[in-house]
């Protein structure tokens, strides 16, 4: 049992100028499973570390089941990790790395040994325990690591920070599949760090954007997909990212170079459209575009689809297509989009 | 232009022989280990094939030393020399072959102009993000005036944005240069966004060559197949031969002008990332991946029809 809260924690490095984390507030409910995503140096393994208690806020609160943890030592945490590459003691067998944290706590050894059993069935990984770990995937010793991870029976938190690296790209979902399914059974809430938009997308049933220490949005994967917050969480999300064109609203209607091209219920301003690829179409009419490129990423229907790559000005655009590519004066036509102003998106 | 002669990389390969497209992003596609990287260190001279030749414009280069050969190689570490400013780091290879001054501070800003490295100039390695390194060490390669650029997997350690549009600015960057330019990679998205050309690597040789979309669509074997596609191909065991099907090739609803054979897919996980949805489960005891666009909601555990056109089947001989 662990719900998180993050209260208005703030962190800095010792000696740093600026703040790393800037006043974050999160809520992950017991038993869920949140995904932070973002690129390096956004501030993720900085609240991993927080939450596994190997740093402490500057300020804030950090709460673990409601009761404050902020100053609690690691150890006191009913907190657990799991690492990129499996951490465990090559010369133990996979029976003897289950059980290792329990015989650490002065468990008696048949207790132990029947956990790990339970562990083991849990994951199917049972017919590996008497295994050593030179025999296994590097797929398989991720399994053993989650397993020692979770085996005492008191951890209600589990850090996940990139666990899926290492392993093949077709048995990912394999192992998502699993961690699944083991936070399901022992009711336990998984926070996974990640700066792969599909990892954190696919895996969690909330994610939050995060940038520059701070969070942008927290929401599902297909509200921060279809509704981001922020520009840069519509940037962030998504293959290819959103694009975004200057625009400027006078007396409803919205402007683009070129001529009316939308009309909107927004104030007088100058704005940003974002739009997916998804969202536009290539036509006759519309914004003139220049064509500089077409990744076709297969054939549907034995027509080519893909995404073409076009520049209006200055601003490169991404849009997904099906079928040869038309002539010259090609226009594009924003079937649906979101209006953005100073990086925010507004209504 | 540059060809392999009966190259043979290792003790029991099939010997590589090809002729590279000229001024082109030739793409070398295989796994972790199929032999991409010796391949690459060969060319560059940092390594040694078995046997056979690498001809550049009909003359042997294999006998040149490192720094004679006319290849420039950058790899998936990003190495800079950590004491020197982004400039010096690009201008290397012109202060080793004694270019002027003048003509090296013309060679780096254009250089710099075309990586976007230009606000960086005066800045050490250690103060640029993974992706800014990586340009410097790219932009190095470039100042080697090299015929011959050897990309080794150069975007593997970045993150995913970043990797994106480098993606998208290395096929513009490396058209303007005079460059045949040989790129490994892992990812078949890369052989379609960057390659004029394939090559289906394995077991270090070449499986297959030619235009992303051909290598797409008439894959000799399996695995070439399965090399080509992202998540894998769907296998399915005939009496007398094997099936390969692409993820993106199975439908849920019937398709109305073709023929189309019938499977029952027992759907094990949904998993989505916004542009697309994936059903992994399974036909026929083996494990099936089917990419849907957008997102999809279905029931865990539900055993549905799913289509495929006939011509999409890519039918193989039993292994």
């Amino acid at each position: 049992m662990a719900s998180v809260t993050l209260d208005a924690v703030t962190f800095r490095y010792p000696g740093s100028r600026g703040e790393t984390l800037e006043a974050l507030s999160l809520l992950v409910p017991d038993q869920s499973t949140h995904a932070l995503l973002g690129a390096s140096g956004a501030g993720k393994t900085t609240v991993l570390n927080l939450l596994s208690g190997s740093l402490r806020p500057s300020s804030g609160r950090i709460l673990l089941d409601g009761s404050d943890v902020s100053n609690l030592p690691s150890a006191q945490r009913n907190v657990t990790q799991v690492f990129q590459f499996p951490v465990l003691y090559p010369a133990m067998t996979v029976r003897e790395n289950l059980q290792f944290p329990l015989r650490n706590r002065g468990w008696k050894r048949a207790d132990a040994a029947a956990r790990a059993t339970e562990m083991a069935r849990e994951l199917d990984i049972e017919p590996l325990l008497e295994s050593g770990l030179r025999v296994l995937t590097l797929f398989e010793r991720q399994l053993v690591a989650i397993g020692r991870a979770l085996v005492r029976p008191d951890v209600g938190l589990v850090l996940l920070d990139e666990p899926l690296t290492a392993v093949q790209p077709e048995l990912k979902w394999q192992l998502r599949k699993a961690l699944r399914k083991v936070q399901t059974d022992l009711g336990v809430t998984m926070i996974y760090v990640t700066h792969d938009q599909t990892e954190a997308l696919t895996f969690a049933a909330e994610v939050s954007v995060m940038q520059g220490g701070r969070i942008l949005q927290t929401g599902s994967p297909i509200d921060v997909h279809d509704k981001p917050s922020h520009d840069y969480v519509g940037f962030f999300i998504g293959s290819p990212g959103m694009n975004f064109l200057d625009i400027e609203v006078r007396q409803g209607r919205a402007t683009l170079a070129g001529g009316p091209l939308l009309s909107t219920h927004a104030a007088d301003g100058d704005y940003r459209i974002g739009f997916r690829a998804e969202w536009a179409t290539l036509g006759t009419t519309g914004l003139p575009i220049q064509i500089t490129g077409f990744r076709a990423d297969g054939l549907i229907d034995d027509v080519p689809v893909g995404v073409v790559t076009a520049q209006s000005g200055s601003t490169r655009l991404h849009v997904r297509h099906r079928g040869d590519l038309p002539g010259t004066g090609v226009c594009l036509q924003v079937n649906k989009y979101l209006l953005f102003k100073e990086g925010r998106r507004v209504e | 232009m540059l060809e392999l002669e009966a190259l043979r990389l290792a003790e029991g390969a099939r010997p590589i022989g090809h002729q590279f497209a000229e001024h082109a992003i030739s793409v070398v596609l295989g796994a972790n280990r199929s032999g991409k990287t010796l391949l690459c260190r060969c060319l560059a001279g940092l390594a040694q094939p078995m046997a056979g030749r690498m001809l550049l414009d009909g003359q042997d280069i294999g006998h040149l030393d490192v720094r004679s050969r006319p290849v420039a190689i950058v790899n998936q570490a990003f190495v800079n020399y950590p004491a020197w400013t982004v400039t010096d780091n690009i201008a290397s290879p012109l202060i080793a072959r004694g270019v002027s001054k003048t003509r090296r501070r013309h060679r780096v800003d254009d250089i710099a102009a075309k990586l976007g490295l230009e606000p960086f100039l005066r800045r050490f390695p250690h103060e640029l993000s993974g992706g800014q390194q990586q340009r410097v060490a790219i932009g190095r390669a470039l100042a080697k005036d090299a015929r011959i650029l050897v990309l080794d997997e150069p975007l593997v350690n970045l993150d995913y944005k970043l990797r994106e549009a480098l993606r998208d600015e290395l096929r513009a960057l490396l058209s303007q240069e005079d460059l045949t330019v040989i790129y490994t990679t892992t990812d078949p998205a890369d052989a379609f966004s960057l390659g004029s050309e394939v090559l289906l690597f394995a077991e270090h040789s070449v499986l297959q060559s030619g235009s992303p979309i051909e290598v797409y669509r008439r894959p000799v074997s399996i695995t070439a197949a399965a090399l080509m596609s992202e998540p894998t191909v769907n296998r399915l065991d005939r009496p007398s031969c094997a099936w390969a099907i692409r993820p993106e090739h199975v439908r849920l609803e019937r398709p109305v002008s073709d023929a189309a054979e019938t499977f029952r897919l027992q759907v094990e996980e949904v998993e989505t990332n916004g542009g697309h949805t994936f059903l992994h489960g399974n036909v026929d005891r083996q494990s099936w991946v089917v990419k849907l666009p957008g997102m999809v909601q279905l029931t865990i555990g539900a055993t549905l029809p799913v289509y495929v056109r006939q011509q999409d089947i890519m039918s193989f001989e039993s292994v």
